[in-house]
Parts: structure tokens; C-alpha cells; sequence
């Protein structure tokens, strides 16, 4: 409790708001939101530093889990990036698997968003809906890759399985399936009432935060930023494929919503297009194990939005830095300012409008002591007075309560 | 003596609503689970959860009121299922009908709301507190058309005994046809009442967790589900009553069979309701009430009054 | 204007850039910039040469001293790449939030995973670190060792 009653809402580190643990402390005055802050960095795992311990191959793996639904876009540029450095060209029929791949996990991870912001905003039919249509795509992920999520389908120098002609039908019947229904999902967002009270006007975010916070995909792309690396600095075969960049003027939850919709029939149809253009040919190439000293900064859109990797090799097998920098650490804060002046309803809704993925904007580290040099076991009593503290810190007191539960505890 | 105490405990009392409102909650989520896409519930889920939850230790918050605490959701209990008594099921008059007794059950229907906001306010969670205000706040927009349109129904039937509507109801069918609209309100702010989407917003589990019922475990929660399916069964009930051609001048011993049928009619309505919406914020579903349904309900007022002068009775 | 324009304008404007800046791609351009005059560039290619949007910000230990690297974008094409070299001890970068706040949560970045100390930055939450990790423990720093890997090489 605070001044003129205000009150301080903690959403997460775990809430059914958030599929991920992420702390959003929320100020609210009646259902008014008039202050919010993020801490992020619960899911720091130590990425960055471990890939810097292991071999190029081994760090392909490794990268790969960087994010369950984005993995191919996390492996991809990655194996950009040692390829460019060892100055390697991978075949033209890699190049289309891996834009297969990668479109595949687009229309995938775009339908989740669909259901999960069906979910927020309390339409659950919405949800079921759309993880039905998904289950069509993640089961061609698995045919093709041999998993649903971690495709594990890129090696440096090329991909790891092929595509046969059988699988390229499967694909094409599926995508048929998959358009239907998104052409009955679109007809269903621009329709219905209260689907369009709940997003229209909501989290909205001017053209111009939009650029100097840094939003990118299809954050950005609602706000009018029609930047696209697909097509702005194409990589993989996109350079030979046919598709619009899907931008609105909307800024709000709603135009986020469009622009996701609209992309996914631009996947089918670049879908379509890999599959009648793809070449015969080997799938890849040899390169060495030691790569040659040198630095590059790739790029690659996955469906969150503009994926950096970063990686300088020092000629050895292993690289001497790799900084992945995820799209929604480019996102996220732009959170706050989409939440201003709003209604605590909004918020679940204008969270997930910008498809956080906070294992990827996490990265690094295991949790020990590096002084003492062993891991401690926290007994749940530390954890619990930890927690408490922590949250005096953010300005929520349970003083009265700890007093209380310290005399029964006997502390 | 003896026959009230079976009236109140076994039929139509607590035991039977209690069974009756496991198969409504059963109807409503297999229902749900079948347009989704999805399998559902075996028949017993509802009975097995109810026991799960009873059988489970119970947490009471350190901070919170203990008395209030656990007496809510028993108030809430006893409210809903005692108005179960003035509502006709057996026969066309019920138990203890009496000539205002409409008045009664909306009362007390209107009763476990305020538990619900004792509860969650005493709970003294964040979630627990913002849910318990929103829920109050909840019940000043649905409530008004509700009990508006009902005293519609009562005016042309003239008589403030719900034994008394359904009787004149069941001899004049042709004046049911005069509620639809009055039908329709009170099927949306049933929806308001039972907390259900698009309304579910004292409970949205995206912002609030569980809205009062955060705090609640155990035996606590399972009396709180148990008054939420009573509350649907003796609504259902009471909008069958008010609005639906109950008796339809049939042998009594068809009345029971077809005011079971008439009250799943009801619930399965809701549940296709539930299902096509999204959940509206606080303040639409209020401007909501106020700018559609209460004119329609004074709309349904006014249509009455001037039936009554004109038609034949 | 194309990656042979841009090099061009850097060199012509800032003298010490000569020979600094080198386009190793298409659409990629790194260039060598001495800390003191990191601001005046980065200044000059935000406002005057429209590279609005910062891709990230980079830091690495290069064993004998620090660089951070600054990814800037245009029109989502073409990347500039800034590079500032910090000495060993006490390493030290001046907060760039005042032109583009996104750069907020890269720099705090900087300063858990690589102790570099960001002049100006607005107090806030850490990140990414948990908020008891133990002080002076950078662990992106060459000579830091994770348990299992220092347990590894006592091994090996």
C-alpha cells in the first residue's frame, strides 16, 4: 500500500500472465496503470560464455537452445556467421532448406502467438483453435527435421538432412490446410467485436518511440517501420524469392496482430516458392575445423524480429566472443512505454503483443559461488527471506508477516 | 418438521443441487472441451475434483481476517442453495412460496457476490483485493437490468410470487412470448453473475491469477466451486422460471423432467455464450451494461406495462 | 548513399578515421575509433548520416584490454559498426542512452558481464546477473572461469 492508494501489483517472476519467469512490477491507482519497471535476466543460462569454451560445432548445438520456438533462426545465424568468416559458400540447395526451415518455424511460432494472445485477453477458443492448426506444422517440422523444436538441421557448411520429393508434397498439401485457416483466423480478427475492443488502441506505440526504443519485426513493423532483413539484407535464398514486407500504421496491439497475420500467408506463399525452385545438388560442404581470425556481425529475421549475432574467431577451434542479441531485448523496452496510461486488463495483452521469448534475451551463467568455488545448497528458508527482502526493495513490505511467521517459525 | 428439514437438506435442497450442479459443471465443460476441439472430462471429473480439493491440506494467509476468512465461502454456500426453496421444481408451486418471494431470491442470489468480495478483501493478497473490487464493481452494472427485467415479467404477471408467474405462465403462453427481450438481458448478466466470459473479469487469470479466490485452497476452494455450480442451478432456475413456459399445463409428473431440461437449456446457452467471446475489460462491460442492457431492460419495463393495459388476460 | 559514400564521409569528416574504416561486406562497415572521439562519430553518423537504429552493443575482453563494439543500422540495410578500444584496468565508456535510450539495457549488459563502467548511465535494475551475484565476478572477462570449466582444465 502507498500513497493516495496506490498499490504495487507484482507480476511475475511467476504469473499465468507470463509463460516465462520475467519480473514486471506494475503501479496501479484503481485499474489505472501509472508506473511500471521490468527486471529481466531469470533465465540467464551462460551461452555466451560457454560457446566460447567449445568448438564451432559444438557451439551450433548449443546455440540452437537459445530459444525453443526460434532455435533455427538462433543456429542460423550463427552458422552465417562462421561460414562468412571461413569464407565458405554453402550450396544453393542448403540455402533453401534452411529458408524452408525457417519459414516453416515462422508459421509456426506466429500461430502460438495467435493462441497465446487469444488466451491473454480470456478467448480460449481462440487458443485451442490455433494450437490445433499448429500441431499441422510442427508435425511437418518433425518429419522433415526429425524434431518438433531444436531442428538440429544446420551444420557449418550446409544442412544436415535433405528434403525428398514425397516431403515436398506433405509440405505443399499441408500449407493448403494452414492457409485455409488463416484466412478464416484474419476474417475472425478483423470481425469480431470484442476481439477488437480488447486490441484496438491498446499498447500503443508512436512511429517514432518505436525508432528511438529500438523496436524491431513485427513490433516495429505495426508502428510503420517497414524493415524487414528477409529483404533489406537477404540472406539464405530469400534473394531469390517473391514477398511484401507486411507493415502497418496501426501502433497498437491490433496492427501487431495484422501484420503477424499477414506474414503468415507471405510464408506460405515463400513456402510454395522454396519448394518449385529447389535445386538439385549436394547439401554441403566440407569446412575445416579451425577457422581463420576474423569478425562478423549477422543478421537474420526471425519471426520476433531482427536476430544479431555477433562472433569473432581468433583462428583457433573455438570462437573468441559470440554475443547473440535476441529480438526481444529490443523489444521489451519499449513495454513500458506501450503501458502507460493503461488498465491493468491490458497489460497480459500488451506483453505478449511483442511475442516476448525471454530465454532468448537471457543468455549466460551458472548460478554458484566463484569465491568459494562450490555450488551451496540454498536451504528454502534463505530463499524465502531473500524473497522478502527483495521485494521491500521494490517497495512491497511484508514486514507484519515475516514478524509473524518469525514467531512461529521460532527464528 | 421433518419435511422441511428434507426440503432443505436432500430435495431440492443442498444434496440435490449439489449433484445437479456436478452434472451442470460436467455439461458446461465437456461442452466447452467438445467445441474446442478438445476431449473433455470423464462424467466423475467435476466429483473427483471436489474431493481432491476437500481432501487437501488447507492454507489460511498469515495476514488474513481468519473468521472472515472461512466464513465466506460457507455464507456463500448457504445463501445460494437456501433460495433453491422458493423456486418451483417439483410442482408448479414451490416449498416455501409465499407473494414477494421473487425479491427473496434475488436477494439472496445477490449475496454471494458480497462474500466473494468479504473473502478476497480479507484475504489481503494484491490479486485477492483487486479481484474482490472489480467483482463488486461487477455487480452494480449486471445487477440492475437483471432485477429490472424480472420485475418486467412480474408486472404482467402480476403477482410478486415466482409460484404465482409460473402459474399465470404456464395458462397464458402466448404472453411469454412478451420476455424475449427481458429473457435475453437476464441471460447476459447471468453470465455477470457467474463470473463467465466475457465477464469473467473478477477472475481473469492473465492479470489477476484467480481474483478472490487467489488465496483459496482445499476445503475452502471446493465450497467455493460447490456455491459457484449451486449459483448456476438455482439461476438457471430462476430464469426458467421468470421467463421460460414452465409447466406448460402438463402432468405433474412431466413438470420435474421438463424443468430439468429447461435449466440445461439454460446452461448450455451459457456455455456457447462463454465460448465466443473475448473477455471485455472493467469499464467496457460496465459502459456495456449501462448504454445496451439497461435501456433494453426499461425498454422491456415500459413494453409490459403497456401489454398489460392492452392485452386480454 | 552506399557503403563506398559512407566510408567516404567518415574519412572526410574526421581526419583520424582515415584508413580506420573498412567495408568487409555488403552492407557491413567496421570502423577503428579512438575513445576520445567516439561521441563526435557516433553523434555524427546518428544525426547526420541517418543511422538511427542501435542493432546492440557488443563488449569483448581482447586479453590486454577491452573493446565495445557499436552496432548501428540504416534503414535496415547497412550496418556500421563502431569500435572503441579500452585499456586493461579500468575500463571506462561514456553512456550513449541520451541519443538512443535503447541502449539502456546493452550498457548495463556491459557493466554485469564485463565490469565496464558506464560513465552517466541512469541508476536501475541490474542485468542480466541475479541480484546476489557476488561483486567483482565479470564473468565474460577472459581469465573469469566458470566451476565446471575451472574443474575441466584442473583436470585436464
Amino acid at each position: 500500500m502507498h500513497k493516495y492508494g496506490d498499490v504495487i501489483v507484482p507480476i511475475g517472476p511467476q504469473h499465468p500472465a507470463l509463460k516465462e519467469p520475467e519480473s514486471f512490477l506494475i503501479t496501479l491507482r484503481g485499474e489505472k496503470i501509472t508506473a511500471s519497471s521490468v527486471r529481466l535476466g531469470y533465465n540467464h543460462r551462460g551461452i555466451e560464455k560457454a560457446c566460447e569454451e567449445r568448438t564451432y560445432t559444438q557451439g551450433v548445438y548449443l546455440i540452437e537452445r537459445v530459444c525453443g520456438i526460434c532455435s533455427h533462426s538462433h543456429s542460423t545465424a550463427f552458422v552465417q556467421a562462421v561460414e562468412e568468416i571461413a569464407g565458405v559458400e554453402i550450396p544453393a540447395r542448403a540455402k533453401y532448406i534452411r529458408t524452408l526451415i525457417a519459414e516453416l518455424e515462422r508459421i509456426h511460432s506466429h500461430l502460438l502467438w495467435l493462441g497465446v494472445a487469444g488466451h491473454e485477453i480470456g478467448f480460449d477458443t481462440l487458443l485451442m483453435y490455433t494450437w490445433r492448426d499448429r500441431e499441422v506444422v510442427m508435425d511437418l517440422l518433425a518429419k522433415l527435421t526429425g524434431n518438433r523444436v531444436n531442428y538440429g538441421i544446420n551444420t557449418i557448411g550446409g544442412v544436415r538432412r535433405d528434403v525428398s520429393v514425397k516431403q515436398k508434397e506433405e509440405v505443399l498439401k499441408a500449407i493448403d490446410t494452414l492457409e485455409k485457416q488463416t484466412k478464416y483466423y484474419i476474417d475472425l480478427a478483423t470481425k469480431e467485436t470484442t476481439l477488437l475492443k480488447r486490441l484496438q488502441g491498446v499498447g500503443v506505440l508512436s512511429h517514432e518511440d518505436a525508432i528511438s526504443l529500438g523496436a524491431v519485426g513485427p513490433t516495429g513493423r505495426a508502428s510503420g517501420i517497414a524493415r524487414d532483413t528477409r529483404k533489406d539484407d537477404p540472406y539464405a535464398a530469400y534473394g531469390e524469392l517473391d514477398f511484401k514486407v507486411i507493415s502497418v500504421d496501426n501502433c497498437d496491439v491490433y496492427g501487431r496482430t495484422l501484420v503477424r497475420l499477414g506474414e503468415l500467408i507471405e510464408s506460405f506463399s515463400l513456402v510454395r516458392q522454396v519448394i518449385a525452385k529447389i535445386p538439385d545438388g549436394p547439401i554441403t560442404v566440407r569446412v575445416p575445423r579451425k577457422i581463420p581470425a576474423g569478425e562478423v556481425l549477422s543478421r537474420y529475421e526471425a519471426p520476433r524480429g531482427e536476430d544479431v549475432h555477433y562472433v569473432r574467431s581468433n583462428g583457433t577451434e573455438k570462437p573468441d566472443r559470440v554475443k547473440v542479441r535476441a529480438p526481444t531485448l529490443a523489444n521489451v523496452q519499449s513495454v513500458s512505454k506501450m503501458l502507460e496510461d493503461r488498465y491493468l486488463a491490458d497489460m497480459p495483452i500488451v506483453i505478449a503483443a511483442i511475442d516476448p521469448c525471454f530465454s532468448c534475451t537471457d543468455r549466460l551463467i551458472a548460478l554458484r559461488d566463484t569465491q568459494t568455488k562450490k555450488s551451496n545448497t540454498v536451504i528454502w528458508e534463505t530463499i524465502r527471506l531473500k524473497g522478502i527482502e527483495w521485494y521491500k526493495q521494490q517497495g512491497v513490505d511484508f514486514t507484519a508477516l515475516n514478524k509473524k511467521l518469525s514467531k512461529k517459525l521460532h527464528l | 418438521m421433518l419435511k422441511a428439514l428434507f426440503q432443505i437438506l436432500i430435495f431440492p435442497g443442498v444434496l440435490f443441487l449439489f449433484v445437479f450442479g456436478l452434472c451442470g459443471e460436467f455439461i458446461d465443460r465437456k461442452l466447452c472441451a467438445r467445441f474446442q476441439n478438445r476431449i473433455g472430462p470423464p462424467w466423475f471429473q467435476p466429483l473427483a475434483d471436489f474431493i481432491k480439493l476437500v481432501s487437501k491440506e488447507e492454507i489460511i494467509p498469515e495476514e488474513a481476517d481468519i473468521k472472515v476468512f472461512k466464513l465466506m465461502p460457507v455464507l456463500a454456500l448457504t445463501a445460494s442453495s437456501v433460495s433453491i426453496l422458493y423456486i418451483p421444481t417439483l410442482a408448479e408451486r414451490s416449498a416455501f412460496s409465499f407473494n414477494g418471494d421473487v425479491i427473496v431470491v434475488l436477494y439472496l442470489l445477490t449475496l454471494p457476490t458480497f462474500t466473494y468480495f468479504l473473502g478476497g478483501w480479507y484475504s489481503r493478497g494484491v490479486y485477492s483485493m483487486i479481484g474482490a473490487v472489480r467483482s463488486l464493481t461487477q455487480l452494480f452494472a449486471y445487477e440492475v437490468p437483471l432485477f429490472l427485467v424480472i420485475l418486467a415479467s412480474a408486472l404482467l404477471a402480476d403477482t410478486w410470487s415466482l409460484s404465482g408467474m409460473v402459474a399465470f405462465y404456464s395458462r397464458h403462453l402466448g404472453y411469454w412470448f412478451c420476455n424475449i427481450i427481458g429473457f435475453g438481458v437476464a441471460l447476459i448478466c447471468f453470465l455477470g453473475k457467474l463470473e463467465k466470459v466475457p465477464f469473467d473479469i473478477p477472475e481473469a487469470e492473465t492479470e489477476i491469477v484467480a481474483g478472490s479466490f487467489t488465496e483459496y485452497n482445499g476445503r475452502l476452494l471446493a465450497l467455493i466451486r460447490t456455491s459457484f455450480n449451486i449459483e448456476m442451478i438455482v439461476g438457471a432456475s430462476l430464469l426458467a422460471a421468470v421467463f421460460l413456459p414452465f409447466g406448460l399445463n402438463l402432468w405433474p409428473a412431466l413438470i420435474f423432467p421438463f424443468y430439468l431440461l429447461q435449466v440445461l437449456f439454460i446452461i448450455v446457452i451459457i456455455t456457447f455464450l462463454r465460448l465466443l467471446f473475448a473477455r471485455l475489460r472493467l469499464d467496457q462491460m460496465i459502459s456495456f451494461c449501462w448504454r445496451f442492457l439497461a435501456p433494453l431492460a426499461f425498454l422491456q419495463v415500459i413494453l409490459n406495462l403497456i401489454f398489460k393495459a392492452v392485452l386480454p388476460r | 548513399m552506399n557503403e563506398e559514400q559512407i566510408k567516404q564521409e567518415l574519412e572526410d569528416k574526421f581526419s583520424f578515421l582515415k584508413d580506420a574504416v573498412s567495408i568487409t561486406r555488403k552492407g557491413r562497415i567496421f570502423a577503428q575509433v579512438p575513445l576520445d572521439k567516439f561521441e563526435a562519430v557516433f553523434a555524427h553518423a546518428l544525426k547526420k548520416m541517418n543511422f538511427t537504429a542501435l542493432s546492440a552493443v557488443t563488449g569483448l575482453d581482447r586479453g590486454d584490454g577491452f573493446e565495445v563494439i557499436y552496432h548501428l543500422n540504416r534503414d535496415g540495410a547497412i550496418v556500421l559498426n563502431l569500435k572503441v578500444l579500452l585499456e586493461k584496468e579500468n575500463p571506462q565508456v561514456k553512456t550513449i542512452t541520451g541519443y538512443c535510450p535503447s541502449a539502456d539495457i546493452y550498457e548495463r549488459e556491459l557493466m554485469d558481464l564485463l565490469g565496464i563502467k558506464v560513465d552517466g548511465l541512469a541508476p536501475g535494475q541490474r542485468y542480466p546477473l541475479s541480484d546476489d551475484w557476488p561483486k567483482g565476478e565479470y564473468p565474460l572477462r577472459k581469465d573469469w572461469k566458470g566451476p565446471t570449466s575451472a574443474k575441466e582444465a584442473q583436470n585436464a
